[in-house]
């Protein structure tokens, strides 16, 4: 038996949550969510090359706050399995001998449940290293499910236990800290995030949110392109301090922003008769890191005619398209990670972002950690993270033995 | 509204409401000569002002002096006839003289007449301003020399009203009657309007000078008019002001005897002046005060 | 005879002061000993001004009569100054209108055909059409406007005209029409001593290229102060300019001067010594204080902003520039000297809701900066009214606002320039460029109503003296994110405001209040 925090299906809670949970934040962390704390049993590895992990730290991530509060796609939901554990962001240590990793080894997750952990041959993308778009997600060895943490087999983060396959696998050095281990995964999404917006050297960039996400974003903007001038759209002044730490070039509030792209890019600014204003001339590259209506408008408003998108955060309906058409963007998402090109090299995200984890100071951006029994203040704290000065809210499993 | 009152208490303890305005000390070489400024009485002419000083000296004035002295009124029947507006000249010892002036015209005559009083008592203080320009029907009167003459007594003439004036431009203080100024006369002759001279014998033993209420014992006052006198053509306001206290002076000499022997002494030349008896002051003030002698007109119903 | 302007020393007997707080303002009880500088009483205004007109250009200084400079064939331009002058706008007929309507009269009678009327507004925005004809009057405005009476447009390519440098290095470039002129009118109002003279043609009409010389904070920090011409690096600059400009093109001057007839008869407490007004004045002090401060910010704003000054005309002068300009600035002296000896320690001063830049707008953050530290604090002759490393205190609530349409570039400097750095010098160098030659502030400045890109900075270094001179600036009552962002610091009241500024002057300091407006300029000793 192990101790986990469930998400099960409840379509009550589901409706409310979804009808006020961003006004009032402080019901779906209470009564309205779809999340128990369970006694369970310990999930069993499917097969060969898979073992236990028992996370020491699971980090929260702004798409399972998303999915408690109802605010995804119903699009996801043939791809994951109820009930599940939530939990992708995961440091922890080996329980079971894994091929070549022996029992206690201290591991970082990569969630994505590919071609290889579901035991098939590889698709065309795993093929190409890209697992993120793997195409097999919802058959093989265990059951549907994007992620470790999407699906019902697995387990996640948010427990004691869980099952992982050696493909999933990534040892961190002794001397990263777990306190930066757990940031590897989100780390290296930013990375793949930052890439995949494809800065030349010299083009400006525009980062809408500084989250996690958005943070992380600038951090693998700074580390592995060349932009020139970062701008980073902050709400909050923590927010704001790190931003200017990790190396924008300008930090604004979100009121500010289109300001801020014009004068940098001396582009002109119009005001349509009804919604916000945009520019004609922009940045380079705009990459959306905060996974709402209104930043991604910012993004598609301030983004130069041919310039590019990037969706890094969890998308949202009933951004205004028009900009796309008329601008010529290349929009484009970028989930999870793979083998990315850095200056020619192909290299793991993964590696990437250990060598900037145990590189950078990143300290200050796990800002609070809590007990499985505490969810609801974990949860609590972490949907208002940005204001509480505390990017990242993670659960230490550990702290409910 | 606290705020509103902490305002008003500001602007009142900084302006220093109800008390003198004061200059800064290093403002005072800069301070302008102070505005000749003359205290509003038009409201107490209104319609309103009217019915309540009608009211006032009906039930409250004349009821007040007519306990307190005995008044004798002659001569009343020199207004029959004359159109107003006229100015009332009269000599001045006692301030029953404008109660006695007023309360004795006719209801006709009082209601359309105002009275000139001295700007700088009466009309010194708000309070006092307001209560002489109602019952009184007052207007400032500037009488210290070098005064910017006030065009309120022609106004008050074109628009109808009469005014009483007091030409001496003070109280007597000994009981008699002091040296006519020309101002009267100048008003006469500017707005064509005819004089009414005016005596009033016996009000400065009745309330002297000094005294706040008068002498207890109902002293007996005479006021007796006399007929208008019409400026001529191209008179000086000299000559018309001595023809008035001539007139004045003969209806003294007429009260103290009787109207016959005035008229011969007049005619004479040889009315003799109210300005008293020469000799020292007490001696004068002695004369002045003697009460007049009690009339017995009215049968004693109880003797 | 006019009384003259004096210092006031506050003792037992003063009453509170009246303090202008922006769109609003209140009575304010000063410490003992507080010195308050008066301005002159309001001089009395000419009887007849269209004849004073009439005769100032018939008998002009150091120029023929005006009827001798026009002839048929010739090309006339008539230049005037903007919206900008005076504050508030004065009531109806404008003096621009008057002298334009005279000059006007004598070219039409001497058969002057080509004939152009140009807004003389610099980098100032654009005026729209209702408030040209409200300074030209109709008749003008029904005859010239749109085709050839026209706002200066210093960013047209094909409008300007380059004259040379002067001795100094200074680029003269102007208004092409004005430079290929016959002759060349300029109207102008004298309400300050910094206005006219040769401000008016070479900055008037003058661009971005030319106007750099002396607008930067170089001249700035040494025009001590820019309201006293001779001691004034800018318009000595300005004045080279406008020589190099008379050996090019012949020049016409009008200057007139204005009384301090500011405020319009309800708010006539507002132009009166506080303890001579009457119960009259105290009530409409009361009242219009309480109305203005229960009205909602919109409604505040259009009362004030319809608020028009009965100035009357108290002299015009015709002829030579310098020549007019001399008999102008005495004229203004007259209506605005106050002598005052010795510096203090604190000076404060009282914003009104309005500023050469905010007519029928918004005095935002910059501009509250620019009014207080720029000309306020320069309304000197001499010395400044408070010591080297004295304290200002300003009374404004400095809102966090901006008008959109008018000072676009406002709203970024303020977001990114001040973010950085407040000084000047630095600003200077580093972002000037940039934002005078921003295409986008550009468009805006030549079709819409907006200011230059550069304007902010200029609205900066305005205040570069004060910066260099004052030991600390504090606002009474201010946003304190706007102030604090500004390099400035806010106080709830005076008396908290007092308290900080003896943590940097002293504990017994000496206190100077500036009563104004109406405008006094300080003479120190």
């Amino acid at each position: 038996m192990t101790v986990a925090l469930e998400l099960f299906r409840s379509v009550p809670r589901y409706l409310a949550a979804r009808a006020v949970g961003e006004r009032v934040p402080g019901l779906v962390a209470g009564p309205l969510a779809p999340l128990r704390l369970v006694n369970r049993d310990e999930p069993v590895p499917p097969a060969e090359g898979w073992g236990r992990v028992a996370p020491r730290l699971a980090g929260i991530c702004g798409s399972d706050l998303a999915t408690l509060s109802g605010r995804t796609s119903f699009y996801f939901s043939p791809l994951v399995s109820m009930p599940f554990v939530p939990g992708h962001e995961v440091v922890g240590d080996l329980f079971d001998d894994v091929e070549d990793l022996p029992a206690g080894t201290r591991v970082v997750i990569d969630p994505v449940l590919s071609c290889a952990a579901r035991g098939l041959p590889p698709c065309s993308s795993c093929a190409e290293g890209s697992t993120g778009r793997c195409d097999r997600v919802t058959v093989g060895h265990v059951s549907p499910g994007l992620q470790t943490g999407y699906c019902a087999d697995t387990g996640g983060g948010w427990s004691a236990m869980l099952v992982a396959h050696r493909s999933q696998l990534h040892p961190v050095p002794d001397a990263l800290p777990d306190e930066r281990a757990v940031l590897v995964e989100p780390l290296a999404c930013a990375i793949h995030a930052a890439l995949r917006g494809r800065p030349e050297p010299g083009d400006t960039v525009l980062v809408v949110g500084a989250g996690t996400v958005g943070i992380l974003t600038l951090l693998a903007l700074r580390e592995f392109t060349d932009a020139g001038s970062i701008v980073v759209v902050a709400k909050h002044q923590g927010q704001r301090d790190l931003a200017r730490r990790y190396g924008a070039t300008e930090v604004v509030g979100p009121r500010e922003a289109v300001s801020a792209v014009r004068r940098g890019s001396r582009a002109f600014r119009l005001q349509p008769e009804r919604g916000g204003a945009f520019l004609l001339g922009g940045v380079d590259v705009g990459i959306e890191c905060a996974g709402t209506r209104g930043s991604l408008d910012l993004a598609l408003r301030t983004t130069r005619a041919g310039g590019r998108v990037v969706l890094a955060g969890l998308p949202v309906a009933g951004a205004d398209l028009t900009p796309v058409w008329f601008r010529e963007l290349e929009v484009m998402g970028a989930y999870a990670s793979g083998m990315e090109r850095v200056n020619g090299d192909r290299r793991s995200a993964f590696d990437l972002a250990m060598s900037v984890a145990a590189e950078v100071d990143l300290d200050g951006v796990l800002g609070a950690t809590y007990p499985l029994g505490s969810w609801r203040e974990a949860i609590d704290h972490a949907m208002s993270a940005g204001r509480l000065g505390t990017p990242k809210v993670a659960f230490d499993p550990r702290e409910d033995s | 509204m606290p705020a509103l009152l902490d305002e008003v208490r500001e602007v009142a303890r900084g302006w220093r409401w109800g008390r003198r305005p004061l200059v800064p000390r290093s403002a005072e070489p800069f301070a302008p000569p102070p505005e000749p400024r003359e205290f509003p009485t038009e409201w107490a002419r209104t319609p309103a002002g009217r019915v309540a000083r009608a009211a006032i000296q009906r039930f409250v004035l004349r009821p007040l002096v007519w306990s307190e002295t005995a008044p004798r009124v002659h001569g009343l029947d020199h207004l029959e006839g004359l159109r107003g507006p006229v100015v009332f000249v009269s000599n001045h010892s006692s301030h029953l003289d404008a109660p006695l002036v007023l309360c004795s015209l006719p209801e006709r005559w009082r209601r359309r007449t105002a009275v000139g009083a001295a700007a700088d008592y009466f009309f010194d203080v708000w309070w006092r301003a307001a209560g002489t320009a109602l019952v009184f029907n007052a207007f400032p009167v500037e009488r210290s020399v070098g005064r910017r003459l006030s065009d309120t007594p022609w106004r008050l003439l074109q628009e109808g009203w009469s005014i009483v004036v007091f030409p001496e431009g003070t109280r007597s203080r000994d009981g008699w009657v002091g040296r006519f100024r020309p101002g009267a006369a100048r008003l006469c002759i500017g707005a064509g309007v005819p004089a009414v001279p005016v005596a009033i014998r016996g009000s400065f033993a009745a309330m002297p000078r000094g005294r706040g209420w008068p002498m207890p014992g109902r002293y007996p006052v005479a006021v007796r008019y006399g007929p208008p006198l019409f400026p001529e053509s191209d008179e000086t306001a000299g000559s018309f002001m001595r023809r008035l206290s001539d007139a004045v002076a003969r209806l003294w000499d007429e009260d103290r005897g009787d109207w016959w022997s005035a008229q011969v002494r007049a005619a004479r030349g040889t009315t003799p002046p109210p300005a008293g008896p020469e000799g020292p002051r007490w001696l004068r003030v002695w004369e002045a005060t003697r009460p007049l002698p009690r009339r017995r007109t009215r049968p004693r119903v109880w003797s | 005879m006019t009384r003259p302007g004096f210092v006031l020393e506050v003792d037992e007997r003063t009453p509170p002061l009246l303090v202008h707080r922006g769109e609003g303002f209140g009575v304010q009880r000063f410490p003992l000993g507080t010195r308050v500088v008066y301005p002159p009483d309001s001089l009395p205004a000419l009887p007849d001004v269209r004849g004073s007109i009439r005769h100032a250009i018939m008998n002009p200084l150091g120029s023929e009569p005006l009827p001798e400079l026009l002839r048929p064939g010739m090309r006339l331009t008539i230049a005037f100054d903007d919206i900008s002058l005076p504050l508030p706008p004065m009531n109806p007929p404008d003096v621009r209108q008057l002298v334009l309507e005279e000059v006007l009269e004598l070219a039409a009678r001497r058969g002057v055909e080509d004939v152009e009327l140009l807004v003389a507004n610099s980098l100032h925005r654009r005026m729209t059409g209702k408030e040209i004809e409200a300074v030209v009057g109709e008749r003008v405005f029904r005859s010239f406007w749109p085709e050839s009476l026209r706002n200066f447009d210093a960013e047209d390519p094909g409008g300007l005209t380059y004259i040379g440098q002067t001795d100094k290095g200074e680029d003269v470039e102007i208004s092409r029409r004005a430079a290929e002129s016959d002759l060349l009118v300029y109207v102008n109002i004298n309400l300050v001593a910094m206005d006219g003279g040769h401000k008016s043609v070479p900055v008037g009409l003058g661009s971005y290229r030319s106007l750099r010389h002396h607008h930067n904070v170089n001249t700035m920090l040494h025009s001590r102060s820019y309201m006293d011409p001779p001691s004034s690096a800018l318009h000595g600059s300005a004045a080279r300019m406008g020589r190099l400009l008379a050996d090019h093109l012949r020049i016409f001057t009008i200057e007139t001067t204005l009384n301090n007839e500011t405020f319009p008869r309800e708010f006539g407490f507002l132009n009166r010594r506080e303890w001579e007004w009457s119960l009259r004045d105290q009530a409409g002090y009361l009242a219009a204080k309480k109305a203005n401060d229960a009205a909602p910010g919109r409604i505040r704003r259009e009362v004030f902003r319809r608020i028009r000054a009965p100035y009357g005309v108290t002299g015009v002068h015709a002829g030579e520039t310098e020549a007019v300009h001399e008999q102008t600035l005495a004229n203004v002296h007259r209506q605005q000297k106050v002598e005052v000896s010795g510096q203090s320690d604190i000076m404060v001063v009282g914003l009104p809701y309005i500023c050469p830049y905010n007519v029928n707008s918004i005095m935002n953050p910059i501009l509250v900066m620019c009014l207080g530290l720029g000309y306020f604090f320069n309304m000197y002759v001499g010395r400044p009214l408070v010591r080297p490393g004295g304290a200002l205190i300003l009374c404004h609530p400095v809102p966090w606002e901006f008008h959109t349409v008018h000072h676009p570039s406002y709203v970024d400097f303020f977001e990114e320039v001040l973010a950085e750095t407040t000084d000047p010098s630095q600003i200077e160098s580093k972002f000037e460029e940039q934002y005078a030659t921003d295409p986008w502030y550009v468009h805006l400045y030549r079709n819409s109503h907006a200011y230059h890109g550069v304007h902010p900075f200029y609205m900066w270094y305005w205040g570069a003296h004060a910066l260099d001179h004052l030991g600390d600036v504090i606002f009474v009552g201010g946003d304190r994110r706007a102030v604090r962002r500004m390099g400035f610091r806010a106080a709830s009241t005076f008396a908290d405001a007092l308290e900080m500024a003896r943590e940097r002057v002293g504990s017994s300091p000496t206190i100077t209040y500036l009563h104004s407006p109406p405008l006094a300029l300080a003479e120190v000793r």
